[in-house]
């Protein structure tokens, strides 16, 4: 897909802040993953190389998640005692 | 003579990390007088019997010890405290390409395309249809070898064709970076130090999940 050019990818500068919108970028470009494909593409990456990574990616994936639902019942509002086993 | 040349050789364990290693030699005659040779280690060094192992472990100590590269990419991994990329005024807009900056459009603003690798930093000033009127880069600055892929030499050039924008007139200016290297942001800074006004930061680095097959893999 055709993106617009300075439109895409882009950041204004406001009030001469030119380093915080270079670092917008970078931050928006690395969420976004295209740093880490364009760093993985550099070299071929061989078959049992994606397959090794790909693996990887999932196994984290549902650890993230579990760990992330973890965090939010810990922290969740609204109950008897704010912090359980804690006195 | 066998038994003698055997009593006479100090025999050597491959295997490491041991103060006190014991060798058990029989001879050629079905070991019937087996020799017990004690060997004291002297080194603290584990023993290897040939030399590349020991390079290995060093080569491999030095890329875990070495620094990350520096590829221009700060603020990539940073939790925002003032989570500056929640403003929306600081993305363009479909209004965006009409306006006025410097008594220009911003669709007619000139452009520093700046081309970042690992190895060199090449800065060029174009007008807003492409025509190059400027160019420099880490090279041209007098950099050579491995000290053109470095943000101070980066910063030189950005610093060098800033002012010669200046001179020739052109005030300010769009950024379009492409590439990681160490002269993503040093050239930007260089440019920023000569006062030219830069509207904005576009990246058009060219990345695709599926290019044409890469090169092979670096040997390290």
């Amino acid at each position: 897909m055709q993106h617009a050019k300075f439109i895409a990818r882009t950041v204004l500068v406001k009030d001469g802040n030119v380093d915080a919108a270079a670092k917008v970028v970078n931050k928006l470009l690395s969420a976004d993953g295209i740093f880490d494909t364009f760093r993985r593409t550099r070299f071929y990456e061989k078959p049992y190389q994606m397959r090794r990574r790909i693996n990887y990616q999932k196994c984290k994936a549902v650890y993230d998640e579990d760990m992330s639902r973890k965090i939010q019942f810990i922290l969740r509002k609204n109950r008897k005692d704010p912090f359980p086993g804690c006195y | 003579m066998l038994k003698q040349f055997i009593n006479s050789t100090i025999v050597k364990s491959t295997v490491p990390f041991s103060n006190l290693l014991i060798s058990r030699v029989g001879t050629a005659q079905g070991g019937a007088s087996p020799n017990i040779c004690l060997v004291e280690s002297s080194c603290s060094r584990s023993f290897h019997s040939s030399a590349p192992r020991s390079k290995e472990k060093d080569r491999k100590y030095y890329v875990q010890t070495s620094l990350p590269r520096d590829e221009g990419t700060e603020g990539e991994r940073s939790i925002g405290i003032d989570r500056a990329h929640r403003r929306k005024d600081i993305f363009p807009d479909e209004n965006t390409p009409d306006l006025i900056f410097d008594g220009l459009k911003f669709k007619n603003l000139p452009i520093m395309n700046i081309r970042v690798t690992k190895n060199n930093t090449i800065l060029s000033l174009s007008d807003a249809k492409g025509v190059v009127k400027l160019l420099r880069s880490c090279g041209m600055e007098g950099f050579k070898n491995a000290r053109k892929g470095t943000n101070i030499a980066a910063q030189a050039a950005g610093i060098t064709i800033g002012k010669k924008a200046l001179e020739i007139g052109v005030s300010s200016v769009r950024i379009n970076v492409r590439g990681l290297g160490p002269g993503r942001l040093a050239s930007i800074k260089g440019l920023e130090m000569t006062g030219l006004n830069i509207v904005s930061i576009t990246d058009s680095t060219r990345c695709s999940e599926t290019p044409p097959r890469p090169r092979k893999q670096r040997k390290i």
